[in-house]
């Protein structure tokens, strides 16, 4: 049985649907001001095809990277008290506050050419300045905080108990964590990847700096509007926007099957 | 930069008028008016060739007027060659090597995006124009074949050598070959040691204090009396699906140009920049920023001009 909505809930629906509007009109405008004889043309353009596998590989590179670092990380942040842990907490969130040309800035210092990392990686072949590498490292480094926090928060929620009664019936620590902890918090740290890749895909100005060639979408997007103007820039907008949508939606299917 | 201070100082004396300035690629500034519709009472760009181009041509739709149909070239720049004390070859580069030392492999040179900015369509010329000064043809291949995944062309007729940009530019991993969208990008690639060269204005090396290698003028793009000679080169931007018009720059001495839309908000007050610009304070701002301004000021549709500005330049007509 359905009560009567309360004058608080109706003035909060309210105002939750102006940000709703305010989220879905913008979005939706992008979709749909495309003719789609334009949007067609778009889909069948090489260069936007080649963009957007690279800017989804790239960034999905980048989530494996960062699951093989930022989940331990994670693992240790929620179980251990350690000296300097807030310290590191902070490090981690800290890419959310830098504004992305200025990390993108960073990150040339470091894998630039003539960087710390860059200049020795650069003679085993490994190049970062407009390469894929660079792509992954400047989604990695914008995207990480997402993942790193989202599976902290995770590994946190489950109780200890369950790992200590699996230590108890004989089990390895290492099992322990890949048989017990791992699996209850995979809905939190798949969420926090799919963040990390979102997040990997929509970025623009740390990618830039490290990498103009070869472009990533939102590159590309830049680029058609700055040479080509605002009606070759649209359906490559819409087409973004349309693509990050259904990997979206299937990853969420799959998180929920999963789960 | 120079309009950084140019604002303070018409600020300061014109409290009653606030500007607020965007900076972009000479060509993105244009389509902020005509595409965006941004409601602007002031452009100036480092092209002026482009004003005529992009913005006679095009109509406000309430008004069915072109956005413009007059503009000022007021001062010129030459092209050079910035790089850094740890630039490879540095020690070794001069005015007259340069073509050779850019063609090494392992020597990375950064360049605008010709299909954006001015700066870059202008580096491509420079290699025509080396190549037409010594009549020996054996610079521009060396420096670009093998750079872009669709390539860039030279087309040599007797009086005219015609660059062919792609519609898609790209470079090829591992090139020595670096673009980036405006020319002003490049900076920070030259100072993480990441670009060993990067063609600028002579105004912007001396402004951010990198090194400046001249460039002679017959390519520099800068003196006057060469005005011809630039003549004899033409860049082409291939533009197959999108473009509206198709954008050929032929070689001739930089000209910045400034205009006011016809749609300006501030008429009135765009007026009074513009006159103070061109008058001896503005002189004065642009040429502490190494910015050369031109001894009189041209304009082009001198006739249609606002009247308070007539004073301040002479007529003139531009191919």
């Amino acid at each position: 049985m359905t009560r009567r909505p309360t004058t608080l809930e109706l003035v909060f629906a309210v105002a939750g649907g102006a940000l709703l509007f305010f989220l879905v009109a913008p979005v939706a405008t992008a979709l749909f001001s495309n003719s789609p004889g334009s949007l067609w043309d778009t889909l069948r353009d090489r260069e936007v095809l080649a963009s957007i596998r690279l800017t989804f590989g790239a960034a999905l590179a980048a989530v494996v990277l960062g699951m093989l670092t930022g989940v331990p990380l994670a693992y240790l942040l929620a179980r251990r008290s350690f000296r300097g842990r807030g310290l590191v907490q902070a490090v981690v969130s800290l890419p959310i506050v830098i504004p992305h040309t200025a990390a993108g800035i960073a990150l040339l210092l470091v894998f630039g050419r003539r960087g710390f990392l860059g200049m020795p990686l650069g003679r085993l072949g490994l190049v970062f300045t407009d390469s894929v590498p660079g792509i992954v490292v400047a989604m990695s480094f914008v995207g990480l905080p997402f993942l790193v926090t989202a599976a902290r928060d995770a590994f946190a929620s489950i109780e200890e108990e369950y790992e200590l009664a699996a230590l108890a019936d004989g089990a390895s620590r290492w099992q322990a964590f890949s048989r017990v902890a791992l699996p209850l918090a995979w809905p939190g740290v798949l969420s926090g990847a799919l963040m990390m890749w979102a997040r990997g895909v929509s970025e623009f100005g740390a990618v830039v700096i490290l990498a103009y060639h070869p472009k990533v979408v939102p590159v590309l997007v830049y680029e058609r509007f700055e040479g080509f103007g605002l009606s070759a820039a649209q359906p490559v907008a819409a087409i973004l926007i349309f693509a990050a949508l259904l990997a979206f939606i299937a990853l969420n299917l799959l998180a929920r099957i999963r789960r | 930069m120079p309009f950084d201070a140019l604002e303070a100082a018409f600020e300061a004396a014109n409290p009653d008028i606030d500007v607020r300035a965007e900076y972009h690629g000479s060509i993105q500034v244009i389509r902020h008016v005509t595409e965006l519709r941004e409601p602007i009472d002031v452009v100036a760009t480092a092209d002026a060739s482009l004003l005529p181009m992009l913005m006679y041509s095009t109509a406000v739709p309430e008004t069915g007027k072109p956005y413009t149909d007059w503009h000022i070239r007021f001062a010129s720049n030459r092209l050079a060659l910035a790089y850094t004390k740890d630039s490879y070859y540095g020690d070794e580069i001069t005015s007259e090597n340069w073509p050779d030392v850019l063609a090494l492999p392992d020597v990375k040179v950064g360049f605008a995006d010709p299909r954006f900015d001015a700066a870059g369509y202008r580096a491509l010329m420079a290699f025509a124009l080396v190549q037409e000064r010594s009549g020996k043809y054996v610079f521009f291949r060396p420096m670009f074949d093998g750079q872009f995944k669709s390539p860039v062309t030279l087309f040599l007729e007797d009086d005219l050598a015609t660059i062919t940009v792609p519609e898609v530019l790209e470079t090829k991993p591992g090139s020595h070959v670096v673009l980036r969208g405006a020319s002003i990008q490049l900076v920070a690639l030259l100072q993480s040691g990441d670009l060993d060269y990067a063609f600028e204005y002579e105004s912007v090396i001396r402004q951010r204090g990198l090194e400046l290698l001249s460039l002679p003028d017959e390519v520099n793009l800068g003196s006057a009396a060469h005005e011809s000679f630039y003549r004899k080169v033409q860049v082409n931007l291939d533009f197959k699906r999108f473009a509206t018009v198709k954008p050929q720059f032929r070689g001739e001495r930089i000209g910045y140009g400034i205009t006011i839309p016809t749609n300006a908000p501030h008429e009135e007050a765009a007026e009074r920049f513009v006159a103070f610009l061109l008058g001896p304070e503005g002189r004065r701002v642009m040429e502490s920023n190494a910015h050369p301004m031109f001894e009189t000021p041209v304009a082009d549709g001198y006739d249609r001009m606002p009247a308070s500005l007539k004073p301040l330049c002479e007529p003139a007509s531009f191919p």
